[in-house]
């Protein structure tokens, strides 16, 4: 097929192209980092809420949490961009139209959004994981509540949530491809355009592997973190301290369910 | 015009609308049996003695769960086309095969669906306690039957949770299918509001029949769980 | 055996170049159109495709005596679907450029219209040289002779593309674009229809100054092997234009003369 050889000899696209394909990855990794990490800013106080023993807060949390998980991303960011269009005169009064009328301001709120509902979750699966003994121990030799959740719970439940974060970060790459279609012209958008000029079915490809190396990279780069840092655990596996770390119930969104 | 009659009005959009919800529960239902059922097969052959397989197999999951759902289908839709196009010049010009948006949508999903959900198959076929399998044989059972008597019904209830997430992403991914020109329920969304202007009337009526999907799987998969696991502690 | 074998073989790819040497009789085509063009194309409430250029090439079939069949396709693939056999015309307000000339063979010409450049009823400056929109927000649809223009003409304004045609509009009404590129009566029905007086058309660009950018006019596409098929929907187009037909279904959607002949 003439799309599977001569792209491995095509030059000639990467020279003409090349730049703008740079610009398309700049966006989709810009996309990417600032909304996971609002999204993890986020998912920490609505894991609060979700297992507070406020009944409201609990089941506000709960409902933000299944409304951004039930449903799909695209669905979510159609109803931010256009719907922000249409109550751009409310917008305009409190004067937020300048923040939503950029498509790309849409899709980082969008995002952050939907990734913080997940990251809530995987927050209170990893939490939920950490035996109570630890907490009855951590009480009985007196240590605060403050300590006892910085010392002895947060790690263990870090720990965890390391895996399911990963993931969420490697859908959260995956996702962003959605953008190209509100407009911005992120990795996969600059790819249509350029397939719509050339009809070159190769730069498809291309745009492929570009997506597989960065899922790879972090990939691999998550197993050499999580390996680092339960390296204690290992060592001490089948009788030590912790004992053997407990592997995270599935939860929503994970490659590796 | 009111909600009320934009929706349900002579001139309402909500036949589009159902049509659209059919057509998305359609697909997701289509992909089940190729997706859910590939997948097992996927885990099977990577079990393989061969490490060429084993090598295909991982190099087939590890690329259609490293690139964009959205990419696979686009891959799918341009690719395939083009495949069966140059086969059937082969075959001959009066036979004609062709594969409409929907069609390749099934096959991208299943595609997709097939590399995630091997992994959970895989890890299912690591629970089934070996004792198990060794048993069978040493009744006298073939390969064939140990695994459809013994190993398959037990590999259920084990991959019930995961199984159970991947649906949830499916009938989410059927909505990339409105990139295609396909008539799924958020395409049907979005030709509405762009006629009427009104896009948060028709989008959260979209995310509401997604919503709605979504609790009813969870609900869905709960009695299954309790019904696969009647036996056990 | 091994002698009847051979010959099988050798019968079958005769049969095979047999098959491929004849010419083929169209009694069914396939028309692919992107439906976000009204009044051309675009998708009712019940999602037919309707417009003017449905009920024309309805009308063409009916002078060449085949079945026609619609097909809604995204305006980005659509020449990619058109080689891969997916249908056999592109019949969407295709615009006859040299660059797609090399990809595809077009028919004659079945109309032609001005593009216009819209902006918002609240901008009151007629001013569209490159200068005075530096910086600003212009959108169109992607991959058309309208975002080609944009990205040729404008270079320091901001370019968006959007994948459907109503879809800038709608952003022009919103405020997040500034300028929209499109045809005339695609702009003129979006105003009338759905812009709330949100909108108005600026001025009208000359094809004629521009032929590389827009051609002569819109026409209709096939596969470079169909020569046969577009000399028909030639043949056909004469037709209509002599007998009537092509005047009374421009007079039920338009009120101006858009075969500019």
């Amino acid at each position: 097929m003439d799309g599977v050889l001569g792209f491995l000899f095509n030059i000639d696209m990467l020279t003409t192209w090349g730049w703008r394909i740079l610009g398309g990855l700049q966006i989709t990794v810009e996309i990417v980092v600032i909304s996971c990490t609002l999204g993890f800013l986020l998912a920490y106080p609505l894991c609060l809420a979700r297992t507070s023993g406020n009944l409201v807060l609990s089941k506000l949390a709960l409902a933000y949490a299944t409304f951004f998980r039930g449903t799909p991303l695209l669905c979510q960011l159609y109803l931010v961009y256009y719907g922000a269009g249409e109550i751009r005169p409310f917008l305009d009064q409190i004067g937020l139209w300048v923040f939503f009328r950029e498509a790309f301001y849409c899709a980082l709120f969008a995002f952050s959004l939907n990734t913080a509902a997940y990251q809530a979750e995987i927050m209170r699966g990893a939490l939920a994981s950490v035996s109570r003994g630890q907490l009855e121990a951590a009480r009985s030799l007196g240590l605060s509540s403050y300590r006892t959740s910085r010392h002895v719970i947060w790690p263990q439940a870090f720990l965890v949530a390391l895996r399911p974060l990963g993931n969420e970060l490697i859908s959260m790459i995956k996702a962003s491809a959605l953008t190209a279609i509100v407009t911005l012209p992120d990795l996969l958008g600059i790819t249509r355009i350029i397939f719509a000029r050339t009809f070159d079915f190769s730069i498809y490809l291309y745009c492929a592997l570009i997506y597989l190396a960065m899922t790879e990279s972090i990939r691999r780069l998550w197993n050499l973190i999580e390996r680092t840092l339960s390296k204690h655990l290992a060592l001490a596996r089948g009788g030590g301290a912790f004992g053997p770390v407990t592997p995270m119930p599935p939860t929503e969104g994970t490659i590796d369910a | 015009m009111s909600w009320f009659d934009l929706l349900f009005g002579p001139r309402g959009w909500s036949s589009l609308l159902l049509t659209g919800a059919l057509t998305t529960v359609a697909l997701a239902v289509a992909v089940i049996p190729f997706g859910f059922g590939g997948g097992l097969v996927l885990a099977l052959l990577k079990t393989s003695r061969s490490r060429v397989v084993r090598a295909l197999c991982d190099g087939f999951t590890t690329f259609f769960r490293g690139i964009p759902d959205l990419l696979s289908l686009f891959l799918v839709y341009f690719g395939l086309q083009a495949l069966i196009d140059k086969l059937s010049h082969l075959i001959g010009d009066e036979v004609h095969l062709e594969v409409n948006a929907f069609v390749a949508g099934v096959i991208a999903l299943s595609v997709v669906v097939t590399a995630y959900s091997s992994e959970v198959w895989i890890a299912s076929l690591k629970a089934i306690p070996p004792g198990q399998i060794e048993a069978a044989r040493s009744l006298g059972l073939d390969r064939r039957r140990v695994f459809f008597l013994v190993v398959l019904p037990q590999l259920g209830r084990v991959a019930l949770p995961g199984l159970g997430n991947i649906w949830t992403i499916l009938v989410k991914d059927t909505s990339l299918i409105s990139t295609l020109a396909v008539m799924d329920l958020l395409r049907a969304a979005s030709e509405a509001s762009k006629a009427t202007t009104r896009p948060i009337l028709f989008y959260t009526a979209a995310a509401g029949f997604y919503l709605v999907v979504s609790i009813l799987s969870a609900i869905l998969q709960g009695y299954l769980e309790k019904r696969a696991n009647r036996g056990y502690a | 055996m091994k002698i009847t074998h051979a010959l099988s073989v050798l019968g079958l790819a005769t049969a095979l170049v047999g098959t491929a040497a004849q010419a083929k009789e169209w009694k069914t085509v396939r028309i692919g159109m992107d439906a976000t063009y009204a009044p051309f194309e675009s998708v009712n409430e019940k999602g037919e495709i309707v417009g003017f250029e449905v009920d024309y090439a309805k009308a063409l079939c009916a002078k060449m005596k085949v079945t026609c069949t619609f097909q809604n396709q995204d305006w980005d693939g659509v020449i990619p679907a058109l080689l891969a056999s997916k249908f056999d015309v592109i019949f969407s307000s295709m615009n006859e450029t040299p660059a797609r000339a090399q990809k595809v063979l077009f028919s004659d010409v079945y109309y032609a219209t001005a593009p216009v450049i819209m902006t918002t009823a609240a901008n009151k400056s007629d001013d569209v040289s490159p200068a005075a929109l530096k910086g600003k927000a212009v959108g169109s649809q992607s991959s058309t002779t309208f975002s080609n223009y944009i990205q040729k003409i404008y270079p320091d304004s901001t370019y968006k593309g959007y994948p459907g045609a109503d879809e800038p509009n709608l952003d022009l009404a919103s405020g997040r674009l500034d300028y929209v590129v499109t045809d005339i009566l695609v702009a003129q029905t979006f105003i009338d229809k759905s812009g709330n007086g949100c909108c108005r058309i600026v001025t009208q660009i000359k094809r004629s100054l521009t032929p590389d950018i827009f051609g002569p006019g819109v026409g209709a596409a096939f596969r470079p092997d169909d020569k046969d098929l577009k000399d028909m929907f030639n043949k056909a187009i004469k037709e209509l234009d002599d007998d009537g037909t092509y005047k009374k279904i421009e007079a039920s959607y338009f009120k101006m003369d858009i075969r500019g002949k």
